[in-house]
């Protein structure tokens, strides 16, 4: 799954962004999303993917790290359930 | 030592979100006083508030609003005001020199009883990542050094209803004594909360609501008085020392000279005249003037029984025969009582007053008290022919008094 486009259009709603600021490159600092924002947004991400963020989160700096890691925590929860299936 | 002047005030109030908008309402004699019905509101006492009307979340993205609380929102509105007035710049060296001085009793009261709400109530596993910078005391002081770059002192002070004018007098004692250049000193609040409401509901200090008028149910000084109306708001003063001002070519819109703190120590709760009058006398020494010099004073005057009598008598045991020529002014009766807030708004009433020679009223004293026998200007606003030094009474549970007394600016 590549959930860079819902995250990208949850940034604009969440943070009053626009859609030319959000792309995959866009540094978060520069936009202003400092590190509590991005943490609320974190928690938000993982109620909307039904997701548990790792105890030893990676460092994220850009909108498209987020999306990555959504996309890998996604991955490892299919994977996850597959197996047990 | 050095003398502190007033170059720049902010309000957001009930009564209007600027200080010409707010003082225009004063003199007006309109109440900021509301009807507020929900179902858990004591129909006896608290259905009435004296909040800010405004939508404070258009001056402020998303993003920011993150960690504001509606304190620290209403505390960055009132700076903005007072710092365009003043057309001071913080950054570069400036930003060092100047210190922040902030009042407030409950800090981000909002966002503690949001989190509360959804931990206790609504069972939430988890709460906002912001909710501890929101919450904490000292947010607002932090978000308005953030805002501006004042990178020198900073102090939140939290003293109750005296919160701010403490904030006011110590700025003016760091710029007084050489320690900074330039204060942004005052206070927000922002605690009408369902869970504040009750709290105050219980310890019955609010002021009967008069089913007929319910924006005249505060009565400072009257007969008739029970109590005062919680309000919400901030107030802000740009203070600097003289030399820096004028160096800038800053407008010049006060003087403050004389500051008095003192504490009760008796109860934690009830008005002390001694403890008041000790403040009075200390801000006159620091000053050194005399009782009679004072032309106007913006007194606590909460409204309460016991609270108005003490003041009146604190005044009259500092000023003796003179205490009945000074026209004495409450204004919580129009804009509530803004607790750690109240001092700096009441600070920026009584140097507007100066500044056009007319004294507000205290309004809907309409049944003198027999006690309460001073001048309280209660035919309504009153223009005086001399009007060039005030005093600014701020007494707070816990049995803090602060007294601060502003002059007309001479060079």
């Amino acid at each position: 799954m590549n959930s860079l486009s819902i995250i990208q259009q949850l940034m604009i709603e969440e943070f009053g962004l626009e859609a030319s600021q959000v792309g995959s490159e866009a540094n978060l600092e520069e936009l202003g999303v400092d590190s509590l924002a991005t943490i609320e947004f974190m928690f938000l991400l993982e109620d909307k993917f039904k997701l548990r963020m790792s105890d030893n989160p990676v460092a994220v700096k850009t909108v498209g790290d987020i999306a990555r890691e959504i996309d890998r925590l996604l991955a490892q929860q299919q994977a996850v359930s597959a197996a047990s299936n | 030592m050095r003398r502190v002047v007033v170059t720049g005030m902010g309000a957001v109030a009930p009564l209007g979100n600027d200080v010409r908008t707010f003082f225009e309402a004063l003199l007006e004699g309109r109440s900021g006083v509301r009807r507020f019905q929900p179902s858990w509101a004591a129909a006896e006492y608290s259905q009435i508030t004296a909040p800010v009307l405004s939508e404070l979340t258009q001056h402020f993205t998303k993003l920011r609003r993150i960690a504001l609380d509606r304190v620290a929102q209403l505390s960055l509105l009132a700076v903005k005001e007072s710092v365009s007035q003043s057309g001071i710049d913080f950054s570069e060296d400036a930003g060092e020199s100047a210190g922040i001085y902030w009042g407030t009793s409950l800090g981000g009261a909002n966002s503690l009883e949001t989190a509360y709400n959804d931990v206790l109530v609504t069972r939430a596993a988890r709460l906002k990542p912001s909710t501890i910078v929101m919450v904490m005391n000292n947010a607002a002081t932090g978000q308005i050094g953030i805002e501006y770059g004042i990178r020198g002192p900073s102090y939140t002070f939290s003293s109750a209803c005296s919160s701010s004018n403490v904030a006011i007098g110590e700025a003016f004692r760091a710029i007084r004594f050489g320690l900074i250049k330039t204060a942004v000193a005052g206070g927000g609040e922002a605690l009408l909360t369902q869970g504040v409401i009750k709290a105050w509901e219980s310890l019955q200090t609010l002021a009967k609501v008069d089913p007929n008028r319910p924006e005249t149910s505060c009565r400072p000084f009257s007969a008739d008085r029970t109590g005062f109306v919680l309000g919400e708001g901030a107030a802000a003063l740009i203070l600097e020392d003289e030399q820096a001002a004028k160096q800038r070519g800053a407008d010049i819109l006060a003087e403050i000279v004389g500051y008095g703190n003192t504490t009760d120590a008796g109860h934690i709760a009830q008005p002390d005249q001694g403890g008041q009058a000790r403040a009075i006398k200390a801000a006159l020494t620091e000053a050194g003037m005399a009782p009679r010099q004072i032309d106007h004073i913006n007194a606590h005057g909460t409204g309460t029984k016991v609270g108005d009598l003490s003041e009146t008598n604190a005044i009259k045991q500092v000023f003796g025969a003179h205490a009945r020529n000074v026209p004495i002014s409450a204004t919580k009766a129009l804009h509530g009582h803004l607790m750690g807030a109240t001092g700096a708004l009441e600070m920026i009433a009584a140097i507007e007053a100066m500044r056009c020679r007319t004294a507000p009223p205290t309004a809907h004293l309409n049944n003198p008290d027999p006690e309460c026998d001073l001048d309280y200007v209660s035919e309504g606003a009153r223009t005086l022919s001399k009007l060039d030094a005030v005093m600014s009474n701020s007494f707070g549970f816990g049995g803090n008094n602060a007294v601060v007394i502003a002059k007309r600016y001479v060079p």
